[in-house]
């Protein structure tokens, strides 16, 4: 099905964490912002020709296309490099190659400090991000989530804005503990199953035919809901999401808001809606209350309130995450599908919105919308995109993000009309914080604070360098809202050929 | 080319038109208003040719799917869609032509233009659609189109509130209209107009009156109708050709569109409901639109009080009615509520526009004055728009044989076979109509100008007055429904028909209503710099005045007293209660398992490493069996 000489999948996981070694191991400068540009594009070419090439050819009853595998000595405990997308992998594995190539471009025009060391960690982050999505098998399915998540910390520790040591020590925490209870979930998994393999296509044939017993299924699946939720900041648990954003630096918040978050909704699509439905099941209803009351309207609520830009996008992701999980809660085909679309969508999204906030920042020396105001008078692209990514993320139709949204509403239906109720309530609450952030930054006259700052720094509208990466995602955004079969075909066909397991519920 | 992809190619091309604006043009004001320009008119040529070919059709297109679910792009083609679609062609031209003029200086035009391509886009989309998912996916669209056309002036920080408010109150009837849709969707099985209508043909349909309710939430945001309607006034920020166009043509009807569109789902109770909303928006605004002083703001009342009519008369529902066939009684049941709303909306689509474009000229002769006060004698400087306002005015107050004087009598004459005290208020309605709209005339055209603008006023040039003319002719034929080619005839045969007695006695109110309320109006305001009714009626006036700022009033306090105070607080409770017990709560956690929270705060890189390293060792050990469960 590929006609290249080498695996893409492969490549892409490798290009970006050689590059790092090679600057680890000293390459200069000019170097490796050089070979970065190529180390982030070398995703994106996979990407597209995986994608491309995905819905060619008729694919085994497994679903997987693209499966190769890397013996690496741990054979003996069922563990090897086993690569491969399926149609729920792909849309992410893609999602992971744009943003990280946005998000690479606008670190390479930074010029932030030590910008060497920074794109070395960002480059082991695109490389374990590329990883999560390729792998077939759990270990390096986890494996390349750490892997991606420690230069998180790091970024956070040192390129931090505001509060980032308290920032930092409060991700890892978080974020530490949620990925040591799944852990111990996916262990769990594999030793109750007793198919003495992590390798995900061999554990379902396995399971679909030895099915775990419902105690079982039901204490594995809250383990996993409990951890995964966490990186996926469920509510209460949330609290790390906005602050650690907040303090991120924009490259790093794109990467992670973006990409490494969706680690835990598509664990649970992944991993466990087909390995233990009846223990999703029966989590459903509390994980659909928890989501829709918490994640979607109380902090829906607190999004309005926030006076802090970056922290308003933070919460607004937080918000998002919410129907994720209901879309997950309401299960079948229509409710997972509408996740991985939305999963991808927002990904685009909140990566174009950190990235323009840090933008607007360089602009008014400010994330405080109180003293913005009037900024397109100055800068009408920078406002453009600005409105464009804010109705993208809450919804408009014409961007991606709606048929995620419009999915999820129309599974949920099914599973309580009341929750559905409730869950689309929040359409008005999203419309209330992204219409307001954007008239109190961009229009109306511009507040003396800016002025002061303007007049010191006349404002310039968005360079062609920051407006690439930006056009990236927008393009994409726009292509999946006109043309959404572009992912959903590959969805589809994931989820229907796993449907009877998803059915039993 | 088949008359298919004709409708594909004028659904896309605005799309087209915006996207090169958009891309290219942005700083090529001028060449973006041609493209603009060039696309309306190409839409308003195919649009008629459409029409006229007497050839309906059905054809969808599949947009995304999962499992069962699916939605598609579809064109569903009837007489409704045609005559919508040459609503919107003719508007929508003339209002582009016009903007030519109007926004020649503007520094924005190429947004300006853009933002009406992608409105045609959306509007058009609506138009079109075959089944209520796709109707949604246009419906937000006009509303984002409508949002960026209002804030047009961004620096005001009056356009930008009221864009903000549009949306956000749009999106709060979409609230309910997307519940209908799924609602429907799983009690039906489909939201497929054709699909609903064959079911209710084979009565196979499910009924619920949840679901029109909820769907005609959709209706009370986009047609702004009362408690939604605080929008629409404050609408009137966007460039005036756009109030023509989005918020008196086309897209506040599309409301009434969509109500005939899903009338299969209909159920007695829902139309009960419908039908006193827009008896009591139409009283409400009417009341409203006497004291204003902007000539744009009148207008906006009236257009919400003309919604407010459509509305009910299709809350009035069915008629049935009996033929004499070859001496056997016949009883057969019209639609008549869609035949009086959608004839209403036709009428009221052009005479609106030619009013508010009319207004357009006076703003743009008077040099962007407003107020009526300050306006006056501007018969003799511009008395081509004069004379098309005239015709527009006699249109709306149902002067006898103009457009409104018929589409106004089979909404009347309905009301009155169906419910008398509905019938009442809509004659008070039309009385006080009249009335205001004198009031706008006169103040405006005669009498002495009371300001420098008025005096100065001048006649802009012919873009400016052409699509005055034609909307003028509009206004005076489009009432005779006999004229109109056969296409329309889905629609029109069922306009109601008041015969013998009936017809007397509609004929005799609609005439009396009018002349009490243009007299009144007339003799009663003196072209003076303030208003008449304040002077001498201040009670009266300023209880007018507050009944039309409550609704503003209670919709500040809340979002000023109770949203934003809520949200302080629910965000207080998170910062402290969350953020503060649970964050120590889970570092305790971390704790138990030996690994000290304190030792995260070191920060160092070393730290981090062993975190991930004492995961893979965890990780083997359970793996290898050392450690088991």
């Amino acid at each position: 099905m590929s006609q290249l000489p080498f695996d893409p999948l492969l490549v892409s996981i490798a290009a970006p964490l050689a590059l790092a070694l090679a600057i680890a191991l000293g390459l200069p400068k000019r170097w490796s912002v050089l070979l970065a540009y190529g180390a982030f594009a070398i995703p994106v070419l996979m990407a597209l020709h995986v994608w491309w090439h995905f819905t060619a050819t008729p694919l085994p009853s497994h679903g997987y296309a693209f499966l190769t595998r890397y013996d690496t000595g741990l054979s003996g405990l069922g563990i090897s490099l086993h690569l491969g997308l399926n149609g729920i992998a792909l849309p992410l594995f893609v999602l992971a190659a744009l943003v990280g190539l946005a998000a690479g471009l606008y670190a390479i025009q930074s010029g932030a400090e030590r910008l060497k060391i920074y794109l070395m960690l960002l480059l082991i982050m695109q490389g374990g991000l590329m990883g999560v999505f390729a792998s077939v098998d759990i270990f390096f399915f986890y494996f390349f989530h750490e892997l991606a998540l420690i230069p998180t910390f790091i970024m956070v520790g040192i390129w931090g804005g505001r509060d980032r040591s308290y920032a930092a020590m409060k991700l890892t925490i978080y974020l530490t503990l949620g990925a040591m209870v799944s852990l111990l979930g996916l262990i769990m998994l594999y030793v109750q199953s007793g198919a003495h393999t992590f390798d995900l296509i061999a554990l379902r044939a396995h399971l679909a035919a030895h099915p775990l017993a419902a105690t079982l299924q039901n204490n594995i699946a809250g383990l996993l809901l409990f951890g995964l939720g966490v990186l996926v900041s469920l509510w209460p648990l949330h609290t790390w999401a906005p602050l650690g954003y907040g303090a991120a630096p924009s490259s790093a918040a794109m990467l992670h808001a973006g990409v490494l978050k969706k680690f835990g909704l598509y664990g649970l699509i992944q991993v466990a809606l087909p390995l233990l439905p009846d223990g999703l099941a029966h989590w459903a209803h509390p994980l659909a209350w928890l989501a829709v009351i918490g994640n979607v309207l109380i902090v829906g609520v607190i999004t309005i309130a926030q006076r802090d830009l970056k922290q308003m996008i933070g919460y607004s992701s937080v918000m998002h995450m919410g129907y994720a999980f209901l879309g997950i809660a309401a299960g079948g085909i229509i409710g997972p599908g509408g996740v991985v679309l939305l999963m991808v969508a927002h990904g685009l999204s909140v990566a174009l919105l950190f990235l323009l906030a840090t933008a607007i920042y360089h602009r008014t020396q400010t994330f405080a919308m109180d003293e913005m105001g009037g900024l397109a008078q100055k800068t009408p692209v920078l406002a453009a995109f600005f409105v464009a990514a804010t109705l993208a993320s809450i919804g408009l139709p014409g961007f991606a993000n709606f048929w995620g949204e419009l999915a999820i509403f129309v599974a949920l239906w099914k599973f309580s009309p009341l929750i559905t109720a409730l869950a689309v309530a929040g359409v008005v609450l999203s419309a209330i914080y992204g219409l307001r952030s954007a008239a109190r930054v961009f229009f109306g006259p511009s507040t003396d604070a800016l002025a002061k700052v303007t007049a010191a720094h006349p404002p310039v509208d968005l360079s062609w360098k920051e407006r690439f990466p930006a056009l990236i995602l927008l393009a994409a955004l726009l292509f999946i809202g006109f043309w959404p079969k572009s992912l959903t075909t590959p969805v589809n066909a994931a989820l229907t050929a796993r449907a009877p397991a998803a059915a039993t519920k | 080319m088949t008359m298919l992809s004709h409708a594909i190619f004028v659904l896309i091309l605005p799309l087209v038109s915006a996207a090169i604006i958009a891309l290219f043009l942005r700083r090529a004001g001028g060449i973006a208003a041609a493209v603009s320009t060039l696309t309306a008119t190409a839409i308003a040529g195919i649009s008629v040719l459409l029409a006229l070919r007497n050839e309906r059709f059905t054809e969808s297109f599949e947009w995304m799917r999962f499992g069962d679910f699916a939605i598609s792009l579809g064109f569903k083609f009837d007489d409704l869609a045609a005559l919508m679609l040459v609503i919107v062609g003719i508007v929508g031209l003339c209002v582009h032509v016009f903007s030519l003029g109007y926004m020649h200086d503007d520094a924005a035009k190429a947004r300006y233009f853009g933002g009406l391509s992608i409105f045609m886009f959306s509007m058009l989309g609506i138009v079109f659609a075959d089944n209520l998912f796709m109707m949604f996916i246009f419906w937000e669209l006009v509303g984002f189109s409508s949002y960026v056309l209002i804030n047009h002036w961004h620096e005001k920080q009056s356009a930008s509130d009221a864009s903000k408010k549009a949306f956000i109150a749009n999106r709060v009837g979409d609230f309910g209209f997307l519940l209908g849709i799924v609602m429907c969707y799983w009690l039906n099985g489909t939201v497929n107009l054709t699909e609903l209508a064959a079911k209710g043909e084979a009565h196979t349909l499910v009924f619920s009156t949840l679901i029109p309710l909820f769907l005609f939430c959709g209706a009370v945001g986009k047609s702004a109708q009362l408690p939604l309607h605080v929008w629409l006034p404050d609408a009137m920020e966007g460039p005036t050709p756009v109030s023509a166009l989005i918020h008196a043509a086309t897209m506040v009807a599309a409301g009434i569109y969509m109500l005939c569109r899903i009338n299969v789902l209909m159920v007695p109770d829902a139309l009960t409901v419908i039908m006193w909303t827009g008896t009591a928006t139409a009283l409400y605004a009417a009341l409203c639109a006497i004291t204003q002083s902007d000539i744009k703001k009148v207008l906006a009342y009236s257009t919400l009080s003309q919604l407010g009519y459509m509305v009910a008369a299709f809350g009035l529902g069915s008629l049935s009615d009996t033929h004499q066939h070859d001496g056997v009684p016949h009883t057969i049941i019209i639609a008549a509520g869609v035949g009086a709303a959608m004839f209403h909306l036709t009428t009221h689509a052009f005479f609106k526009a030619l009013m508010f474009l009319g207004s357009g000229s006076v703003i743009h002769g008077c040099h962007h004055e407003q107020d009526i006060f300050k306006m006056g004698g501007l018969r003799m400087r511009m008395p081509l728009t004069f004379w098309t306002f005239t015709i527009g005015v006699a249109a709306i107050i149902g002067f006898p044989y103009l457009a409104g004087f018929f589409s106004k009598d089979a909404i009347l004459y309905l009301a009155y076979a169906k419910n008398t005290p509905v019938f009442a208020l809509l004659a008070l309605t039309a009385v006080l109509t009249s009335l205001y709209m004198v009031r706008l005339w006169k103040l405006t055209f005669l009498g002495e100008p009371r300001s420098d603008h008025a005096s100065h006023a001048h006649e802009g040039g012919l873009t400016l007055t052409l699509p005055l003319v034609l909307l003028a002719v509009l206004s005076l034929v489009a009432g005779y429904t006999a004229f109109y080619p056969k296409v329309f005839s889905g629609v029109f045969d069922l306009i109601p028909v008041a015969h013998d007695t009936d017809h007397t006695i509609i004929f005799i109110t609609s005439l009396g209503v009018m002349i009490v309320g243009a007299s009144t109006g007339y003799t009663f305001w003196k072209s003076t710099p303030t208003d008449t009714l304040a002077d001498k009626l201040p009670g009266l006036f300023s209880a007018l005045s507050a009944l039309r700022a409550s609704f503003d009033g209670a919709y500040d306090y809340y979002v000023a007293k109770i949203q934003q105070r809520f949200a302080l607080f629910v965000n207080f409770f998170e910062q402290i209660f969350l953020a503060g017990l649970i964050v120590r709560g889970l570092a305790g956690f971390v704790g138990l398992f030996g690994l000290g929270a304190r030792a995260l705060h070191v920060g160092n890189l070393n730290a981090y490493v062993y975190w991930f390293l004492l995961g893979i060792v965890m990780l083997w050990l359970f793996a290898t069996g050392v450690v088991t469960l």
